[in-house]
């Protein structure tokens, strides 16, 4: 059977297969849904190997996780999993720290030499966060499976806990079901939006471990709180893009937002179905995965030494 | 300075000038039409077949240029850094890149001689410029920009879908076909066809042939370079709505 489901996109100046689009949206879509990540660091690659420009490619992307993290957000909502002040606390810290990570990109390139600090970045982030969170839930898991000592208090408070102690500006966030200081979130949030801007990425990836190891917040929160927080970032983001770069195709968003919306919504419900351990550890795997992608690339030679400009 | 003071001289200046064009194209002047001249991009547009043909002089052969949009192309150069790592190191500014550059002949355009060389796709080397990045060591880089629109499907040299038909007097007719990619931008191209003998040019025909948005995509690419913000907000609202409108649905369906 033949699909010759093509449509000509303007803005991206290709035409595409409609039926392989909504494929992709669908696939990226339920790895968002399970893992509460944007997924951006999936699809802008498999979007330029569809033959989209880098830069329309990304931003687009951008406009389809607006719609994507809507309905999974709601999804996750409707099950108890969003903790909106902790959500609007990063998400503001975010904002503030993607500013000054422009501006730290923008120095650098006047320096030369950022895109080698990007490419690192990349890989040492991937490498780091994949192979801590693929350790622990193993460790985890094992624990859990052998029963063996049910260790009794913590030997001693940890310095990261006495200092989380220490700040001021206590709250609770109930649905989380902890307490801390405003500024913990504030903080981070600033922290990944900083990294995230230097990568050009939503920064679900890093948020979903910061939330999971520094906020201490349980795993099926962290979900539905990280696509809260990515729905904001990514509309500021597309009207960003579209205002001042003409790189949004909102026709490809549409279709690959149908696939993906359908697939978060299928995804919300398998990552309930899924212990944390087992959801922290299949998220692992993605993100190493696509690290070893990034390092074989660093490495091997490319096919053609010229590139255009927008991709990494 | 050139002076030509005798009147011997210019006699023969004007005979050579008379029979240039007698000498290039010695045998019967060519003919060429086209379909479609006017490319429609609507968005059922995936790519068109442009279908050439005419006539050539009497025991030549044909080659076939669809090129056009001569542009200021900014490229990343890739190169290796500590002697290991392969990232983009540099800039380059090449000028006069045509964005589209199809050519096809009637038989191996290595076997066409003088003629076949000027129109390869090898000759774009000798007329675009690099005006940034010429210092980047011992890369090639038009070659390398050669790959990189190969890759894409908008430079190809290939043996084409051109019918030749038998001599007929002082003519002989050709048939081709083009496939012109989806990729390829709105803007004005030409197709040329260029007979060749003998290694040599013997006729040669232009055509122009413009590609414009048409429809629906017209509409969309209007909003989104006149009106850039109003089209991001409304990229926005719709992929919301459009979210909220998929969860609605799914929850309706009583999933849970």
């Amino acid at each position: 059977m033949s699909f010759t489901m093509s449509l000509y996109l303007p803005i991206a100046g290709n035409s595409i297969n409609c039926v392989a689009i909504l494929g992709l949206g669908g696939v990226v879509g339920l790895l968002s849904g399970i893992f509460g990540v944007g997924g951006g660091f999936l699809m802008t690659p498999l979007l330029i190997m569809m033959g989209i420009p880098p830069t329309v490619a990304a931003a687009s992307d951008s406009n389809q996780i607006v719609g994507a993290s809507t309905s999974g957000t709601l999804a996750h909502f409707r099950l108890g999993n969003v903790d909106i002040k902790m959500g609007l606390l990063l998400l503001v810290g975010g904002i503030a720290g993607g500013t000054v990570g422009v501006q730290i990109i923008r120095i650098l390139r006047q320096l030369g030499n950022a895109d080698f600090l990007i490419s690192v970045t990349y890989v040492l982030m991937l490498g780091f966060v994949g192979g801590y969170m693929f350790l622990e839930s193993l460790q985890a898991m094992r624990k859990s499976k052998t029963t063996v000592i049910a260790e009794a208090t913590p030997k001693s408070e940890s310095t990261y806990a006495k200092m989380m102690r220490v700040l001021p500006f206590h709250m609770d966030f109930q649905r989380s079901g902890i307490r801390m200081s405003l500024l913990m979130p504030l903080v981070l949030g600033t922290l990944v939006g900083v990294l995230a801007a230097i990568m050009g990425v939503g920064g679900g990836f890093v948020m979903v471990p910061v939330m999971v190891y520094l906020l201490r917040m349980p795993m099926h929160v962290v979900v539905g709180t990280s696509l809260f927080q990515i729905l904001f970032t990514c509309v500021n983001v597309t009207i960003m893009q579209a205002s001042q770069n003409h790189t949004v195709d909102f026709v490809l968003a549409l279709l690959l937002l149908i696939g993906s919306a359908l697939g978060a919504q299928v995804g919300a419900k398998i990552g309930k179905k899924l212990g944390g351990e087992q959801l922290k550890i299949a998220l692992a795997s993605l993100v190493l995965v696509v690290m070893f992608k990034m390092l074989y690339d660093l490495l091997a030679r490319p096919d053609v030494l010229l590139s255009y400009i927008g991709g990494h | 300075m050139i002076r030509m003071h005798s009147p011997s001289c210019t006699w023969l200046f004007l005979i050579i000038l008379a029979l240039i064009p007698s000498m290039v194209y010695a045998s019967a002047p060519m003919t060429m039409t086209a379909s479609p001249t006017n490319i429609l991009m609507g968005a059922r547009y995936d790519g068109v077949t442009l279908k050439a043909s005419g006539t050539i002089p009497a025991g030549s052969d044909v080659i076939l240029r669809f090129t056009g949009a001569p542009e200021e192309l900014h490229l990343r150069q890739k190169g290796k850094v500590f002697g290991l790592l392969w990232m983009n190191t540099g800039k380059v500014r090449l000028n006069n890149v045509p964005k589209i550059c199809l050519v096809e002949s009637s038989r191996p355009i290595d076997q066409l001689g003088a003629a076949g060389t000027a129109l390869q796709l090898a000759s774009l080397k000798s007329t675009i410029k690099v005006e940034e990045g010429a210092n980047s060591g011992n890369v090639d880089l038009i070659h390398e920009l050669l790959l990189l629109k190969e890759n894409d499907g908008l430079y190809a040299e290939t043996m084409g879908d051109i019918h030749l038909g038998p001599d007929t007097g002082a003519t002989r007719n050709f048939a081709a076909e083009i496939a012109i990619p989806s990729a390829v931008a709105p803007g004005h191209y030409n197709i040329e066809a260029v007979a060749v003998k003998d290694g040599a040019v013997v006729g040669q025909q232009t055509l122009d042939v413009e590609a414009r948005l048409t429809g629906f995509p017209a509409w969309l690419s209007k909003l989104a370079f006149k009106n850039g913000l109003l089209y991001g907000i409304l990229a926005t609202v719709i992929a919301v709505v459009s979210g909220l409108a998929i969860g609605l649905v799914f929850q309706s369906k009583g999933a849970h």
